[in-house]
């Protein structure tokens, strides 16, 4: 059997509220090598029709990011260890995205953790686990849900890579 | 002529990004941007310890370039989704290539749709990342 705690199928997080932050944004854009000013420089940004600075497309994960470090303040346990995560195994499968609306600096965010489940793959050498996110604003709606396979490659198949 | 969402069809390829070389002053930024703080793409010693000769890139540094192949093409406005499945890791002074081609215009509740499959490589030739974006091509 596998190392993840399966009873926590189906659990949810508590929302978590997160401000999407100007200066975060513009470094995390700039550190990716974004180029397109939309992402870091607010008069850009403002000449061409947005609000403020626009997320860029992974920037969901840092407001994950943000919103577990948030939520442990606030005494929620982070979604690794709800899984049961074992770091010594543990891979990043796959992520994605799915976008309804953009994000722009100050916006006030719900960010929503939640276990879709458990499965095995390779006869039981990998167990993977199914997660999803979702960031929601009052008025816009569901911003983007991600989705991420956290995968235990497991003693048994070998060492780990 | 460059290719517009409007005009792309099957087998096209969208401008290609690299991004690099890879340093572990990168790594200790995107960690702090990001707020990824795993000590195994910034810690030395922590990465020996768990066996690794080395650190290595965090896999979603690669997947925000896969973002900027798609969206520095289409805008972000455009963007309908963005998946990616991690491969190999990159290891430190790597640098990613960064590719796109049109796979497939599909009609999703009557928008067109560009579903474009995405990959990112490393100098030695091994692909890191692999994966797609939607881009409404209204």
């Amino acid at each position: 059997m596998g190392l993840f705690d399966r009873s926590r199928a189906g659990y949810e997080s508590k929302p978590i509220e997160i401000t999407a932050e100007r200066g975060a944004i513009a470094f995390f854009s700039e550190t990716i090598g974004e180029t397109n000013p939309i992402h870091f420089d607010v008069d850009e940004a403002r000449k061409a029709g947005h609000p403020d600075v626009i997320a860029p497309a992974t920037y969901p994960v840092v407001l994950e990011m943000a919103a577990a470090k948030e939520g442990q303040r606030k005494g929620q346990t982070p979604m690794i260890e709800v899984i049961g995560a074992d770091m010594r195994y543990l891979l990043h499968g796959t992520e994605a995205y799915d976008y309804h609306g953009a994000i722009f600096a100050g916006d006030v965010l719900q960010v929503v953790g939640r276990v879709t489940g458990f499965s095995d793959a390779k006869g039981g050498q990998l167990e993977i686990a199914h997660l999803e996110m979702e960031v929601r604003h009052a008025k816009r709606g569901t911003l983007a849900v991600a989705r991420r396979d956290l995968i235990h490659r497991l003693p048994a198949a070998g060492a780990q890579s | 002529m460059t290719v517009t969402p409007q005009t792309a069809a099957v087998g096209d390829v969208l401008p290609v990004i690299t991004f690099g070389p890879i340093s572990r002053t990168t790594l200790a930024l995107y960690a702090g941007a990001s707020g990824d703080h795993n000590p195994i793409h910034i810690d030395l010693d922590f990465a020996k310890q768990a066996g690794l000769s080395d650190v290595f890139a965090h896999g979603m540094l690669s997947m925000a370039q896969l973002g900027r192949v798609a969206t520095d093409w289409s805008g972000i406005d455009r963007l309908r989704g963005l998946s990616g499945r991690f491969t190999a890791i990159t290891p430190v002074g790597a640098t990613v290539t960064c590719q796109g081609r049109i796979a497939e215009r599909f009609d999703q509740d009557g928008t067109p749709i560009l579903r474009v499959a995405l990959t990112a490589t490393i100098d030695d030739g091994t692909q890191t990342l692999r994966g797609e974006a939607l881009i409404s091509a209204d």
